[in-house]
């Protein structure tokens, strides 16, 4: 086969790779698309069939759903994502840098519950969380939910960060003590540098499953420290059976954490990549 | 509509105005004459800057309270966060709330079918001190009005009463399009046979489906149950062997799946008693047997499609007999309540005579539990739809609850465990995925297991 | 058919960063005693915080799901009378058992199909192309929806008055009947909603697999005459088999917490055939209050994860760097 002949059935081959990754990469976000024109549409329009692609959109559901409680369930979720994460950065990142140092005789039993306490589904949190707080009076608190929260992201960081921190060289910190430095500064002045990067795809994740927790808020709040996944429920519940309003607290729900992850996306795939693979 | 509704607004604020000026007046002849007088009315903003936090399951009602609540709060001084979820949903999440004798809630609805569990747990605080204060309760609150039939589940043994009803669920039938049925030649039913008939000669007429009911199964099917014949356990409150996987159960099951799966619209294994009435509303689907609450905004509900063509009647009278269901729910001040009085002033004005007239008036709301409103003229009249008088209906099917006492397997603590295994076994049959003896044998057994769990001795 | 002239290297690790250090074959080193008390200092609040947050609890679940709590009956809660009561009442309830059957469906079905249609938008995209590059995001959304949002998006779908979807079908000239609540549907409309949502992540790990492949092998086999295909099948795939591996296993324990979708499509239904193992659990400690009960259906599911993870341990490495 001469070259030129390869090159251009290359060239057409890569033509119909177009096509076609555009026509499946609209038909998989058919449904994501749909939902957020619904949300514009009034119920009238909803269900009319066949459907209007060209119908006069109305901000109605969104304007019924800001007046409402709605808007104190995203202060919620903002609060408690941002804190538990912190929380989490603050005491995992040291003790993943630790982990990765140290030499531990029990490291596989560690390595098991890390992961093993990322994997576990939330019920098995729940039930003794639910009776513990009912005791202490922390349910349906931020305080609460920040807590446990961290059940998921403090394995996380130290799951993810102790890879990161692997893959650095321990000469770096070395020839930083031979030069006279602690060894507290080895580790803030020379490895969390460089550690930026990992550090922030580990934020992002930790921010995102904690925005989008479902269960936990579900079980652990009622009014006070309703995040807004739990709010759209509710409110399903609460209007009645309203489909435009449904789509827009859906939408509203998501929007803040869809364009975070997309200006984000660099990190938060490197992120998600590491974290799956690596031990 | 909207102007309607302010000007009644500012009718209602006058009217209490001009209470308030006359009660003050008499107040201090009263003083003056040396009586007592309720400091209720007296003092205005007695709960300034409070916000009290309140529950219930989404019902028409509720919706009717909530236009009125702003004037309820600008007299008290208090806010007012008064909050729905779907009855599911309401008695999962106030089951475990209540649980924790938490303080999340200052007052909330006391489900029927858990009336037994919370009352029995002492969940809910006992209510006869308020009634009896006098600083607390406005002279005309009457607690002897509400029927007896519908406060007796929400006592205790003691007498101690726990919690104040705002509806009576009494089952009636309601066919969002009438004009169908006479079309097809054909009246209202009245036994089951009937009901099915029309049903056949109705379903699909018109993009109309004959028949739709919501998911609660374990409410909206055992009248269907008893109507055949049938039974949920074998003597409630003693003997509480299930007993609903007899010949006549499945028969019953039978003709209720087959309601379910041939004369419904398509989803409706999945609808809440909202989007049920959302279907009759719009006119996709006909005949409903359900409470009186969802039946009335066939009518009166501003976006109601139907408001010509709905007709109302009694339940379809089976075999056996006539087994319509009733309930009541009420209003009632959880244990862990930190506004207690604030709660009790709420309770006081959303079922008192006055704001229950004006909801059966400006609302055409008819599933009211007091005496003195049943019984008058405006009831009557307000519920008058369509030319059926279904206020003399309603009171039938109250009183036939109390006769021989047929509902008394709802307050049973167990009955939600028991329910949900008879909503599953109906699932299943009329998904066609067990035959009707085979899934009642299966939901016997899971709720005897249950009960066991629970520690009931069969 | 082309031979390889040698092995290829199987994509068992990714690596974030292309230089890496290897560890000397004694593997550790004896740290000096200030060194390991510095690091046990750092080590101490991470692992106390941990314990604290994770295993206190589950050990707590474990110890109720040795009692019959009911939260109506607050002396249930240390009733260690028979402790090993709720085990056995599981081994005969039909529902629990059922929901282990669903559970088993679920998963496989949605692994599978995650990996399958993971691995082919992974070969579709594994190209170099800007234009590609920007899709990728696109096909990154259902991943990080949250998943009650997902759920709501597919309620929409599968409700016949306003669903696209059905729209379509009836456009055709078919009449679909609402999958959510049909016997034979219910459990597949779960299981294509759930394939929606997290193919992107298999695509992800296998796109990235992909990327690190060696590009001689690929360039030996063409000149050797090999087609798209025999590419694939010879090449490609064997290279992927790890990474396919362990997106699996991942997708497994992931796929054990099913919750939102079932939450808010089917409730379990019709009857119990979308009703997994948590789910079940749920009902019984959060509708019913058999707190005891669950706890003890809820050990059971942490077995499971517990065992999966040590699989998934064990293939992947134990913490430090495999090669």
């Amino acid at each position: 086969m001469s070259s030129r002949a390869f090159a251009y059935r290359a060239a057409a081959e890569r033509r119909l790779i177009y096509a076609l990754v555009i026509v499946l990469a609209i038909l998989i976000m058919l449904p994501f698309i749909w939902l957020v024109l619904m949300s514009l549409k009034t119920n009238d329009d909803i269900f009319a069939f066949p459907p209007k692609l060209f119908f006069t959109p109305t901000l109605d559901n969104y304007a019924g759903l800001w007046a409402s409680s709605f808007r104190y369930s995203f202060l919620n979720s903002a609060v408690v994502s941002i804190s538990s994460t912190l929380l989490a950065l603050v005491v995992g990142v040291p003790g993943a840098y630790a982990l990765s140092r140290i030499a531990l005789k029990h490291e596989k039993s560690l390595s098991l519950i890390i992961l093993a306490s990322r994997m576990a589904p939330p019920i098995a949190f729940t039930i003794p969380y639910f009776l513990a707080y009912r005791w202490l009076g922390l349910l349906d608190t931020r305080i609460g939910l920040v807590l446990i929260y961290l059940t998921f992201n403090i394995s996380l960081v130290v799951w993810l960060m102790r890879s990161f921190f692997d893959a650095c060289p321990r000469s770096l910190e070395e020839a930083a003590w031979v030069d006279g430095a602690s060894l507290w500064q080895g580790f803030t002045r020379i490895i969390l540098p460089l550690s930026g990067p990992g550090v922030a795809a580990t934020a992002i994740l930790c921010f995102v499953y904690s925005w989008n927790d479902f269960f936990f808020a579900l079980i652990l709040t009622r009014n006070q420290a309703m995040t807004s996944p739990v709010a759209v429920v509710n409110f399903m519940n609460y209007e009645g059976w309203e489909w435009g309003k449904i789509a827009a607290g859906g939408t509203m729900v998501m929007l803040p954490v869809l364009i975070f992850s997309v200006l984000v996306r660099r990190y938060l795939i490197q992120g998600m990549m590491t974290g799956a693979v690596k031990g | 509509m909207p102007e309607n509704g302010t000007r009644k607004t500012i009718e209602a604020a006058r009217l209490h105005r001009r209470q308030l000026l006359a009660v003050t007046l008499a107040g201090l002849a009263g003083t003056a004459v040396g009586f007592k007088v309720s400091p209720v009315r007296g003092q205005a903003k007695k709960f300034a800057g409070l916000t009290i936090t309140g529950a219930a399951f989404q019902s028409t009602y509720h919706e009717y309270l909530k236009t009125y609540l702003p004037e309820f709060e600008a007299e008290t001084g208090m806010k007012v966060d008064f909050q729905q979820q779907a009855f599911p949903v309401y008695n999962q999440r106030m089951d475990l709330e209540l649980s924790t004798k938490g303080s999340a809630y200052d007052f909330c609805n006391l489900t029927f079918i858990y009336s037994g569990r919370w009352v029995g747990a002492n969940w809910f605080t006992p209510l006869n001190e308020f009634v009896t204060d006098a600083n607390k309760t406005p002279p005309d609150w009457d607690a002897e009005d509400f029927v007896a039939g519908t406060t007796q589940h929400l006592k205790n043994a003691k007498g101690e009463i726990f919690a104040f009803p705002w509806e009576a669920g009494a089952m009636l039938m309601a066919a969002a399009r009438g004009d169908l049925i006479e079309k097809a030649s054909l009246g209202m039913p009245t036994t089951f046979d009937e009901l099915m008939k029309v049903c056949e000669a109705t379903n699909g007429k018109e993009g109309v489906a004959a028949y739709v009911t919501d998911r609660l199964h374990h409410w909206n099917f055992i009248p269907y149950l008893m109507g055949f014949g049938g039974k949920v356990f074998r003597n409630p409150p003693d003997d509480l062997m299930p007993a609903f996987d007899t010949a006549e159960g499945a028969r019953a099951a039978d003709y209720f799946a087959r309601l379910l799966a041939e004369m419904s619209p398509p989803g409706v294994m999945s609808f809440t008693d909202d989007q049920a009435m959302r279907a009759q509303m719009s006119g996709r689907a006909n005949i409903r047997t359900n409470a009186i609450t969802w039946l009335t905004a066939l009518v009166k509900h501003q976006e109601s499609k139907v408001a010509k063509t709905s007709r109302f009647a009694l339940m379809p009278v089976g075999p056996a007999g006539n087994f319509p269901g009733s309930n009541s729910h009420g209003f009632g001040i959880p244990a862990g309540a930190k506004n207690k009085e604030a709660a009790w002033a709420f309770i006081t004005w959303a079922v008192s005579k006055k704001t229950i007239e004006r909801i059966v008036k400006e609302k055409g709301y008819g599933a009211v539990c007091r005496r003195s409103v049943i019984t008058s003229d405006y009831f009557t009249q307000s519920l008058t739809l369509n030319g059926d008088s279904v206020a003399p209906l309603y009171l039938q099917v109250l009183e036939l609850g109390g006769k021989t006492g047929y509902m008394k397997y709802r307050t049973v603590p167990v009955y939600p465990q028991v329910g949900d295994k008879i909503n599953k076994a109906i699932e299943r049959i009329a998904t066609k995925q067990q035959k009707a003896p085979e899934a009642l044998a299966q939901a016997k057994d899971e709720a005897i297991a249950d009960l066991k769990k629970a520690g009931i001795q069969l | 058919m082309p031979r390889l002239a040698r092995p290829l290297p199987v994509a068992t690790t990714l690596t974030v960063r292309h230089e890496h250090p290897t560890r000397g074959a004694a593997g550790r080193e004896r740290l000096a005693p200030e060194r390991q008390r510095f690091y046990w200092r750092m080590l101490m609040p991470a692992l106390a915080v941990l314990f604290a947050v994770t295993v206190a609890p589950t050990l707590f679940l474990l110890v109720t799901s040795l009692t019959p709590l009911d939260l109506t009956k607050p002396e249930t809660t240390a009733d260690f009378r028979a402790p090993l009561r709720n085990f056995a009442l599981l081994l005969e309830d039909r529902r629990f058992l059922n929901s282990l059957w669903v559970q088993a469906k679920l998963s496989f079905w949605t692994v599978s199909l995650q990996l399958l249609i993971g691995l082919g938008f992974a070969l579709l995209l594994h190209m170099r192309s800007t234009l590609l590059q920007a899709l990728r995001t696109v096909f990154l959304i259902p991943m990080v929806l949250p998943p009650i949002v997902v759920a709501i998006i597919w309620k929409v779908i599968y409700t016949p008055d306003i669903s696209p979807f059905h729209w379509a079908i009836q456009a055709i000239g078919f009449n679909m009947p609402a999958l959510i609540t049909h016997a034979d549907w219910a459990l597949t409309a779960i299981i294509i909603a759930d394939t929606w949502e997290w193919f992107p992540f298999t695509m992800l790990m296998i796109l990235a697999a992909l990327q690190m492949m060696p590009e001689e092998h690929v360039d030996a086999a063409r000149v050797d005459g090999a087609n798209a295909w025999q590419l694939t099948w010879f090449v490609t795939l064997p290279y992927l088999r790890g990474v396919l591996l362990v997106a699996g296993l991942f997708r497994l324990i992931d796929s054990i917490k099913a919750f939102p979708l079932i939450y808010i499509l089917t409730d379990g239904g019709p009857g119990s055939l979308t009703e997994v193992t948590n789910y079940y659990g749920f009902i019984q400690a959060f509708n019913f209050s058999f707190i005891g009960y669950s706890s003890a259906i809820t050990v059971v599911l942490v077995t499971f994860t517990v065992l999966l993870s040590w699989l998934t341990l064990r293939l992947v490495g134990w913490g430090r760097y495999v090669e």
